[in-house]
């Protein structure tokens, strides 16, 4: 079941397959605006609850409607107001209804729907979706509990799953390779040759990662200071190259020299003074920044880019035979929260509760003499229908959607009768 | 020969362990990370039992005879592990460590108990102290041996960049090498001490000192001293967990081949 009633849940969205990048620009909201589209799409009474969960990859609006409210409807409100060609707005566009809306978002909170697959940004962005939502008063049960439900599905899947386990950046995999030597990271030493991008952005890396000791190495000291002092760290004299080597653990060479900064003599005297303590050395830098077979000395790691690329590559592959795993956790989620959302149609919820109050009846009944019970049965009947005449009216006769099903879904709740 | 039906049942509990160790290596899941530790645990129990059963068939210690001596060497190995599991929490040692303990509890439960009257000397103790510190040492020192195997197989796969599910459970090398560190220092001076003790009483006993289970635990207290060594000069890393593996060899002859057909005084009765 996929509906509750005449309820259906419906999917509006424009993500990095279907829509260039010039039409996601134009339907990227901002919280404000995230606002103003949810009022605007329940004012139109497109929908009685609504999320849009908005990132640089996606907008994706999901609603709950009793209506008559269709893709086009959506479509013309949103690209009137983002002042969008509508055919632009619809080629770029896809559609869900039901099942597949909630399917939809159970994939995108998992990251199945990532281009980096299983990254776990997405659940945050998710979640902040729902909160904004919530605050502007879009969201009752059925958004709550969809979004609720995706999101622990997709916690699952990254526990429960390796899709989540392997890095796929290169600084990533470098700190995991790293992390592999010399466990703990943050006691240890990253030294990095040169302040240009790659630099800036992998000692960047290294304190965010909690890195308490970097220090920056480049042929234009001015550069290495400004770099040191904005991350946290020391500034080495290019002439103290040497005894720096010795002190770190973790050397990356990201200059832009045409030959090597670090020569295998440099390196092999610089174990000596370690006293053969584990080194690694990354390098980032084209051309090489450390001679060739610095890796072969004893205890030294050295990994270039194309060997990272290559694990990158590989651990793409490994999140991918994932997927199948992934899919079945969602799907097991998926159908909790679907036969939740079937139920919460009027009419089965008061079949439910009669239901329920029949067996209670006929229980007390069970305790009387055999000759009363007719007696009593009749009386009970009376008071039950008599109690149940006015909830039921109004539960039927509530306009809003959403309330009613915020009303199906108490009652089930007070009554237990989901067990 | 008793039939070691609690015995048996205890190895069924270490075989299960295994099984449950690789699958938690295989497929990660928090929630069942008790299970290995508690699989062992019974097992233990078990083990226990059997080997007061053991004693009390003999009327003395149940390592006097060799069956019952490797059988105390698997039940210590199985106590080190859980120590080792709630210390360190690595997990991945689990499916390497297991089938030593299942294969020396065999083994111990597969050799045959003589019912020969015990040696001068083979009572009291300080007898079972010495004995005691020596497993410990063996034990300690098949921990040492496995975390070297974790050692080289992880460094190889750093190496050639494999970053499967094995490399991402395994500890780092450092942490390894810790790990192999305690347990040698472990090893040594219990070996030491156990070594001490019965220099002592085999003078008392035999006035006489050669006996050839001397010298090979003179050599395994040189080996892994040496390996020690080599850790202070800098050597840390792949070497030191190749000597370990050598040193295991050594302990491994000294326990079996010296103890069965060399020595006169070691041999079990």
């Amino acid at each position: 079941m996929n509906s509750a009633g005449e309820a259906r849940l419906l999917l509006l969205g424009w993500n990095f397959r279907t829509a260039a990048l010039s039409v996601r620009e134009r339907v990227a909201f901002s919280a404000d605006e995230v606002r103003e589209g949810l009022d605007r799409i329940r004012r139109e009474g497109l929908v009685t609850e609504g999320v849009i969960v908005s990132t640089c990859n996606r907008s994706e609006i999901y609603g709950v409607t009793e209506g008559t409210a269709t893709n086009e409807h959506l479509t013309r409100v949103i690209s009137e107001w983002r002042g969008l060609d509508i055919r632009e707005a619809e080629a770029g566009s896809f559609y869900r209804e039901g099942a597949e809306a909630a399917r939809h978002l159970f994939r995108v909170a998992a990251g199945l729907d990532s281009l980096a697959l299983g990254e776990s940004e997405v659940l945050g962005q998710v979640r902040t979706a729902l909160r904004v939502a919530r605050e502007a008063g879009a969201t009752r049960s059925v958004l709550h509990r969809m979004f609720e439900t995706a999101m622990s599905a997709g916690k699952r899947v990254r526990t429960e799953t390796e899709i989540a386990r392997h890095p796929l950046s290169v600084p990533s995999i470098a700190f995991e390779l790293a992390t592999k030597v010399f466990g703990k990271m943050a006691e240890r030493t990253i030294l990095v040759l040169g302040a240009g991008e790659t630099g800036t952005l992998f000692a960047e890396q290294a304190v965010g990662a909690g890195v308490l000791d970097v220090r920056v190495v480049n042929r234009s000291p001015a550069r290495a200071q400004e770099l040191a002092t904005r991350i946290g760290g020391r500034a080495v004299p290019w002439d103290a190259l040497q005894p720096a080597l010795a002190e770190a653990d973790v050397v990356v060479g990201t200059t832009a020299s045409p030959e090597p900064v670090v020569s295998r003599a440099a390196v092999e005297g610089a174990m000596k003074e370690r006293r053969g303590r584990p080194m690694f050395l990354l390098d980032l830098a084209m051309p090489r920044d450390f001679e060739e077979g610095v890796g072969e000395l004893y205890n030294v790691y050295a990994y270039g880019l194309d060997d990272l690329r290559e694990v990158a590559e590989e651990n793409r592959r490994r999140r991918s035979r994932e997927v199948p795993r992934a899919e079945a956790i969602l799907e097991e989620d998926l159908a909790r929260f679907l036969a939740w959302f079937g139920n919460l149609a009027v009419v089965p919820t008061l079949n439910d509760l009669q239901a329920r109050l029949a067996s209670l009846r006929d229980a007390e009944l069970a305790r009387l003499p055999a000759e009363e019970r007719d007696r009593f049965r009749a009386f009970a009947d009376s008071i039950a229908s008599k109690l149940l005449h006015e909830p039921m009216r109004r539960m039927k006769a509530e306009p809003d959607t959403s309330r009613k099903l915020d009303r199906v879904e108490a009652v089930r709740h007070l009554f237990d009768l989901d067990k | 020969m008793a039939s070691h039906l609690l015995g048996w049942l205890a190895v069924a509990f270490y075989v299960a362990a295994e099984a449950m160790a690789i699958l938690a290596l295989v497929v990660p899941r928090e929630r069942l990370g008790w299970i290995t530790p508690a699989l062992v645990a019974a097992g233990l129990a078990l083990h226990f039992r059997d080997l007061l059963l053991r004693a009390h068939a003999l009327g003395s210690v149940p390592y006097r005879t060799l069956g019952g001596s490797v059988s105390l060497f698997g039940w210590m190995l199985g106590i080190a592990f859980l120590v080792l599991l709630l210390r360190h929490r690595e997990r991945a040692i689990g499916p390497f460590l297991i089938p030593f303990i299942v294969l020396t509890t065999a083994v111990g439960l597969l050799l045959p108990d003589s019912s020969s009257a015990p040696a001068e000397g083979t009572h009291g103790a300080l007898f079972a102290l010495h004995v005691t510190l020596a497993i410990l040492a063996y034990a300690a020192f098949t921990f040492s041996f496995v975390l070297s195997l974790l050692y080289l197989i992880q460094n190889r796969q750093l190496r050639r960049r494999q970053t499967g599910i094995l490399f991402a459970r395994l500890p780092a090398l450092e942490v390894i090498s810790r790990m192999n560190h305690t347990s040698v220092v472990i090893g040594l001076v219990a070996l030491a001490a156990s070594l001490a003790i019965g220099i002592v009483r085999a003078e008392m006993f035999w006035s006489s000192l050669a006996d050839p289970k001397i010298a090979w635990a003179l050599i395994t207290v040189l080996v892994y001293a040496a390996l020690l060594w080599m850790e202070r000069r800098g050597w840390e890393g792949p070497r030191v967990a190749v000597l370990s593996i050598f040193g295991f060899g050594v302990v491994m002859f000294s326990y079996t081949v010296v103890n069965v057909y060399l020595s006169r005084a070691h041999r079990f009765r």
